[in-house]
Order: C-alpha cells, then sequence, then structure tokens
C-alpha cells in the first residue's frame, strides 16, 4: 500500500476522525512500515510541543483597563441601571405616583352636587338649598355618614364616623358620634384621607 | 457556563457594565493567550485584547444568541489578529511612551514584562524555539493550530469561528501539522 495514502490516514487518525475499517488498515499499515511509523511519531510530538506552550495570563489590571476605554454611559443608561440596582425604591415610587394619580384625579374630577352616603338615608334631612344634611335629633344612624360637597349638622346619634367632604361637621350639643367626626377641605387632606382608608382596609383588624 | 454567559451578554447588551466586566474576567485570559501566540509580543497581544473586548462592547447589539458567545469573541480576536498582521506597523520607538501609562517608557514596561523568573531557562528555550515555528506559519494556518491546541477548541468550533467548512478546517489543520513537523522534528 503506498505511503501517501497513508499519511493522509494519518492525519484522520490524529483529528479523531477515522472509521474503523479505514483504522485497522493503518495499524496494520504501521506494524509493517517504520517510516510512517516514524512519521506518525513526529507529528504527535509537533503537537505535544504546540501543546506544551506555557499558558501566559492577561495583565491583572486588563479588566479594569478595558471598562476605563468604554465610552462613557449616556444619561438614561446610568439612570436605568440606578433603577435595576434599587428595585425596592423603583417599586416604591411607581406605586406612591400611581396612588397620587389617583388620588389627585378623584379629588379633580368630583362634580358639584351633593352626595350623601349612609346605610339609614330616610331618616336624614336634606336641605338642598344650604348643601347641608342634618341627622335630626332622636334619630340613630346605623354606620358611617360620608358627605361630599356639603355640610353636616348631627343633633342626633351616629353609630361611625361622619365626613364631609369639602364641607363642615357641626355637632350640635345633643350630638353623639361613636366615631371620629372629620370635615375634608384641601387636597393634602383629601389625600391623607385616601391613605387612611387604604391603610384600614388592609389592615381591617386594627380598630 | 453557557446559561450564565448568556444572561450576561442580556444584561451586557442592556448597558450593564458590570455584567460586561464580568464577560472580560471569564474570556481574557483565552483572548489575551490567543493574541499573544498569534504576534508573539506581550504588549501587541494586550492591545489586541483590549481591543477585542472594546469591539465586543461596541457590537454587542449585534451579536446573535443563537451562536455561542464563545465563537463570536473567538472570531473578532483572530480577525483583529490577522489583521494586525497584514498591515504590520513600523517598529515601535522604545522612548515613545506606551499609551496610558504616562511617564513609562518601553525601556521599564519591558523589563516589568518579559521576565518571569520561574520560567526555567531550558524551557524557555523550547518554547521561544515552538512560538518561533507557529510565527513562520502564515496567518490562517497559525491561527487554526492555536485555536485547536492551544485554546482547544473542536474542529466544529472552529469551522463556527472562523466561517469555513469543515473540511477546509481539516485540510488546514494537517497541512499546518505537516509545516510545523518540518521545523520541529529536531527537537
Amino acid at each position: 500500500m503506498e505511503c501517501r495514502e497513508q499519511h493522509l490516514l494519518i492525519h484522520s487518525f490524529l483529528d479523531g476522525d477515522i472509521d474503523e475499517l479505514s483504522n485497522h488498515r493503518l495499524q496494520e499499515h504501521l506494524r509493517d512500515c517504520a517510516e510512517c511509523r516514524q512519521y506518525l511519531r513526529e507529528l504527535q510530538k509537533t503537537v505535544a510541543l504546540v501543546q506544551s506552550l506555557s499558558h501566559v495570563c492577561a495583565p491583572s489590571d486588563f479588566t479594569n483597563r478595558v471598562l476605563a476605554q468604554l465610552p462613557a454611559p449616556s444619561g438614561m443608561n446610568r439612570f436605568s441601571a440606578w433603577l435595576r440596582k434599587h428595585p425596592f425604591v423603583t417599586a416604591a415610587a411607581v406605586f406612591f405616583f400611581l396612588m397620587a394619580g389617583s388620588v389627585s384625579a378623584t379629588w379633580i374630577e368630583r362634580d358639584q352636587t351633593l352626595q350623601v352616603s349612609s346605610n339609614s338615608l330616610d331618616q336624614l334631612r336634606i336641605d338642598r338649598a344650604r348643601n347641608l344634611v342634618v341627622v335630626p335629633e332622636g334619630t340613630t344612624i346605623e354606620g358611617d355618614l360620608v358627605v361630599r360637597n356639603g355640610s353636616v349638622e348631627v343633633q342626633g346619634k351616629v353609630q361611625g364616623n361622619v365626613v364631609a367632604i369639602d364641607g363642615k361637621v357641626f355637632l350640635a350639643s345633643t350630638a353623639n358620634v361613636a366615631g371620629d367626626a372629620e370635615s375634608i377641605e384641601a387636597i393634602f387632606d383629601w389625600i391623607w384621607y385616601e391613605l387612611k382608608n387604604i391603610g384600614n382596609n388592609l389592615l381591617p383588624i386594627a380598630p | 457556563m453557557e446559561f450564565v454567559e448568556k444572561r450576561l451578554t442580556e444584561r451586557a447588551k442592556r448597558g450593564d457594565r458590570e455584567a460586561f466586566a464580568e464577560l472580560v474576567d471569564i474570556y481574557k485570559d483565552k483572548i489575551y493567550q490567543l493574541a499573544f501566540r498569534m504576534v508573539g509580543n506581550r504588549q501587541e497581544a494586550e492591545d489586541i485584547a483590549q481591543e477585542t473586548f472594546l469591539r465586543v462592547f461596541a457590537n454587542l447589539h449585534t451579536y446573535d444568541e443563537s451562536y455561542k458567545f464563545s465563537t463570536w469573541i473567538y472570531r473578532i480576536a483572530t480577525n483583529l489578529c490577522i489583521d494586525r498582521g497584514r498591515k504590520k506597523k513600523p517598529h515601535f520607538s522604545l522612548d515613545e511612551e506606551a499609551d496610558g501609562t504616562e511617564g513609562l517608557d518601553w525601556y521599564s514596561r519591558l523589563s516589568s514584562n518579559e521576565k518571569t523568573p520561574e520560567e526555567k531557562m531550558v524551557t524557555r528555550e523550547l518554547q521561544d524555539t515552538v512560538q518561533e515555528a507557529l510565527t513562520q506559519l502564515s496567518p490562517k494556518y497559525r491561527s487554526i493550530m492555536i485555536l485547536r491546541y492551544i485554546e482547544d477548541l473542536s474542529l466544529q468550533e472552529i469551522s463556527d469561528v472562523l466561517k469555513l467548512p469543515i473540511t477546509t478546517i481539516k485540510t488546514r489543520i494537517h497541512r499546518g501539522r505537516e509545516a510545523l513537523r518540518g521545523k520541529l522534528q529536531h527537537m
């Protein structure tokens, strides 16, 4: 068999890329041919020499030197990187942004008509001309009484809170309010009131 | 490993410099080594390695994640090495100041870089001979021999890096081995 053909097989053999039949033929040839054995040995030595080159490492401050050459980060990137590093602050900011939005929207979009919410509407006396809701003497209102765009005059008994939004709460000497009586006139009061409601809803056990 | 790299490249793509720094840390030795064996000189190797990472950073948006990151970065580095050899710059003046090392000229850099006292003289000579044999190969064979036997890439990986058919890679490895054998057989 010709040795040149065997040289090709030897290279395939070194690449681990030889089928079983060719490998068998090659091994048989190598047994008889000293020249090809020598050729294989030299190639193996060559590969071993290249592989024996010591591994070199990049200088120790290499990474810093690369980073120092990067273009300056754009403002947008720096901002988003900061946000990514502070996920809690980001979440809180988003929460407050949306909260403030919805609360002020309800404050701004309110209409001017008198609104009353209570469990016992039939017991109330509503004076539209003066925008006044009266809890007459001798009556008892169950639960909260909330009035928007008007004032409340309490002469009787209320077993919950009395709230007047954009109005005042008048308590007569005969009045008896089990909860709080409050009047909300400015947006800050309004936001505080909404936040308190959220708090109360989230923590139903708390008084 | 590949999963970690995927996460890092995604983060680096969005401009996260910490993630990019981690990628540099993972690949700096491999790339520096490839460059050093290609050009045979520490300073030039460092320049090429730095340039490789700067190009990676600048072109991250073009990186196709269906390929391995290593394939991409090896391609950039190999091309830079081959280009560098093509337009071989006139020799550096030894008195010239090196970039970013104010006050240090090449004499002081050479003395700090070139000496590795723990290397024994004999191994040193052997290494120099092998490096010299590599340097004498033309770049298209040299790069393949380095990727195969120093960086330990498979034939398939080399074919991906160089975007050449695997049969071409095999032929070049055969010829490269043959040429090196001619230079190293007397050792």
